[in-house]
């Protein structure tokens, strides 16, 4: 059974989180990336490329519009990942 | 104290050098997150600037028209900035918007850049020009804003020669800040300075001449001290998006590896960096034994990052001896002062309460590092207050003098005659000593924070709490500290409480404020007692004292006033009315 890209979008967001900023609480997705993540504009980008990396998406500057929540995280880049598959041919 | 004297530079502009520089095998070395390389030899660089020149020329762009570049490291930087260079323009290279960060405030402090520097034309790339629209539409650029490639598309080419004293480029004084200064830098300025950095960092005999950085392009040890100074030794520069490094430090070490670079320059943040995140399994196969200038500057050097960096990167061949910890400023356009080459940091240890106090040095527990003495054609002073200069051991203002110095900051004379005086030299702002001919930083006198490497103005962290209910309107200020036990300087906020809300709720509502306005993160929030914070006779506060106070432990609530001082100020008063109403 393949892990639906969501699920697997949040294991990466975890394994950053813990593996590279050094984040040692829960990540659900209804929590904020400023609030509950204490994340900083470092940690938005290490986020942003690792993310980038691992799912070969691009996002850009303007995808910062209302995103707050891990969960918009995630959809950001589930929609991203998407459009890149139907590019490819 | 003084530095060697300088040797005239090699070329009398920026433009002439990269004709120069052109005729050499070197060039640029555009690395990804995934290692893959991108070489852009300095003649290509040269053909590509006169296209761009060219298409500004068109645009109508004249000599000596501000250009704003808005661009992420890449080959199109390069167009941009030379181009305009060789158009007789002056770039202005400006930071381009940060991925999932906020850009309310990325607007409004783009927007009065462009403003304050009068740019005729913003050059971008076509993904971050759909976000500029509302920067672009406050400063209204005379020639628009359009992409690099749209500048390129004719084969034309253009190149008008400019003068030594015409203005090269403007750099900014501080990253995303509320009131950032544009420094103007003179041709010559810029061309003295990389003459000081070719003098104190001689190409080792028998190594690839090779650097590495991953510092932005609008940072002035980004483009003064990894680019233009590339092209003066002359060799070739390897670069790297930040982001990439910031993602994966390892990026950084493994690209010097594998070019056997010889020099890089970064903030104090960037080694520690490498401490924390670059894993063993990274590093395998890497040799940095090649890695002759590993500089350390832009932000306050902690001995302790120094030792941990050298003992964890020893078994790849990193050398202590190749740790330099420099100093600098943009207005200096970059570098003042040097450590000698190959002898590894120097730390004194003192007595920080006598230090804070009185301004004395002492030995004691703190590790001071030496950012050494002055680069080739400067001299430094400490002097106190009232303009004296200080002997040997006793802390006061930086002062500096020397040919790269800004001519000062564009088209504000007030701000300009307030930090160069009338006989050359600049106020650093900066708080140090000299002892056995080296200087020492202690503060800073100025109100700056330095956050990685990255200048702010306290007032982007003040304004935020505004909104915070918890907080005395305009009764806060925010300060850089090095906190107890760690090794970069942190964000600390000082708040004088209004209402009853608890301590604690409020605190967190600040750095949620902070965070989300600056994409900068609190150390420490403390709540204070209304009328705690240190003010001047005009009621303004007072944030270096702020700060000493602070440090020292002295920050304390305003003794509470008594009935009989109420009494005896309340006749006072009435004295006072008394008199006014008798005066005619």
């Amino acid at each position: 059974m393949v892990e639906p890209v969501s699920q697997q979008v949040l294991a990466e967001i975890r394994r950053i989180a813990i593996e590279e900023l050094e984040w040692k609480g829960a990540i659900e997705p209804q929590h904020d990336l400023l609030l509950d993540l204490q994340l900083d504009s470092l940690g938005l980008t290490v986020l942003a490329v690792g993310l980038e990396n691992r799912f070969r998406v691009k996002l850009s500057e303007e995808d910062a519009v209302d995103l707050k929540t891990v969960g918009d995280l995630i959809r950001l880049v589930e929609a991203r990942a998407a459009q890149s598959a139907e590019a490819r041919p | 104290m003084k530095g060697p004297a300088l040797p005239p530079p090699r070329c009398p502009t920026v433009s002439a050098l990269l004709a120069d520089v052109a005729k050499t095998p070197y060039g640029l070395i555009f690395a990804d997150s995934a290692e893959r390389e991108t070489v852009v030899p300095w003649a290509e660089v040269y053909r590509r600037a006169r296209r761009a020149a060219a298409g500004l020329a068109r645009l109508g762009v004249r000599e000596g028209d501000r250009v704003a570049l808005l661009l992420p490291t890449s080959p199109a930087f390069m167009d941009g900035f030379f181009g305009a260079l060789l158009a007789g323009a002056v770039p202005v290279p400006l930071y381009p918007p940060v991925r999932l960060g906020r850009l309310e405030e990325y607007h409004r402090a783009t927007a009065r850049m462009l403003q304050v520097t009068g740019a005729s034309a913003v050059l971008t790339d076509s993904k971050v020009r759909l976000l500029l629209g509302p920067s672009v539409e406050k400063a209204r650029p005379r020639c628009g804003c359009l992409t690099v490639d749209e500048l390129m598309r004719s084969e034309d080419m253009h190149e008008v020669s400019v003068r030594p004293d015409a203005l090269g480029f403007i750099q900014f004084s501080s990253g995303s800040t509320v009131d950032p200064k544009p420094v103007a830098l003179t041709h010559h300025a810029l061309m003295t300075q990389v003459t000081a950095l070719d003098h104190a960092m001689p190409v080792p005999e028998g190594t690839p001449r090779v650097g590495v950085s991953w510092l932005p392009l609008y940072h002035d040890m980004g483009l003064i001290g990894s680019v233009l100074s590339t092209m003066y030794f002359p060799g070739s520069m390897v670069l790297l998006p930040p982001e990439a490094f910031l993602a994966r430090p390892a990026l950084w070490l493994r690209a010097l590896s594998r070019h056997r670079a010889y020099i890089s320059p970064a903030p104090n943040f960037a080694y520690g960096l490498c401490l924390k995140r670059v894993k063993d399994a990274e590093m395998e196969g890497v040799d940095l034994s090649k890695w002759h200038h590993a500089l350390n500057g832009a932000e306050p050097v902690s001995a302790d990052t120094l030792r941990r960096f050298a003992e964890r990167f020893e078994r790849w061949g990193f050398s202590a001896r190749a740790m330099r910890p420099v100093y600098g400023l943009s207005e200096a356009s970059l570098a003042v002062t040097f450590p000698p080459e190959g002898r590894g940091p120097r730390v004194l240890h003192v007595d920080p309460s006598t230090l804070a106090r009185e301004g004395r040095v002492e030995p004691g527990a703190r590790g001071l590092v030496s950012v050494g003495s002055p680069v080739a054609g400067f001299e430094v002073e400490i002097r106190e207050r009232d303009g004296g200069a200080l002997p040997d051991g006793r802390v006061g203002r930086v002062f500096a003098r020397g040919p790269s110095l800004m001519s000062g900051y564009f088209e504000d004379v007030a701000a300009t005659a307030r930090t160069l005086t009338a006989d050359g030299w600049l106020d650093t702002g900066d708080l140090g000593f000299v002892l056995d001919g080296e200087l020492y930083l202690t503060g800073r006198a100025k109100d700056v924070v330095i956050i990685r490497g990255a200048n702010h103005a306290p007032q982007a962290f003040e304004d935020p709490l505004g909104a915070v209910d918890g907080v005395r309107t305009g009764c806060a200020v925010a300060l850089g500290f090095t906190p107890e036990g760690s090794e970069d300087e942190a964000l600390l906020i000082l708040a004088e409480r209004a209402g009853t809300e608890p301590s604690a709720a409020v605190e967190e509502q600040i750095r949620a404020a902070v965070v989300a306005a600056t994409g900068v993160r609190p150390h420490t929030v403390r709540m204070l007692e209304p009328g705690t914070l240190p003010r001047t006779s005009s009621g303004k506060l007072r944030r270096a004292e702020s700060l000493r106070r602070f440090l020292a432990g002295e920050l304390s609530a305003p003794k509470r006033m008594g009935t009989v001082g109420m009494m005896v100020e309340m006749a006072k008063s009435a004295l006072a009315m008394v008199r006014a109403e008798q005066d005619p």
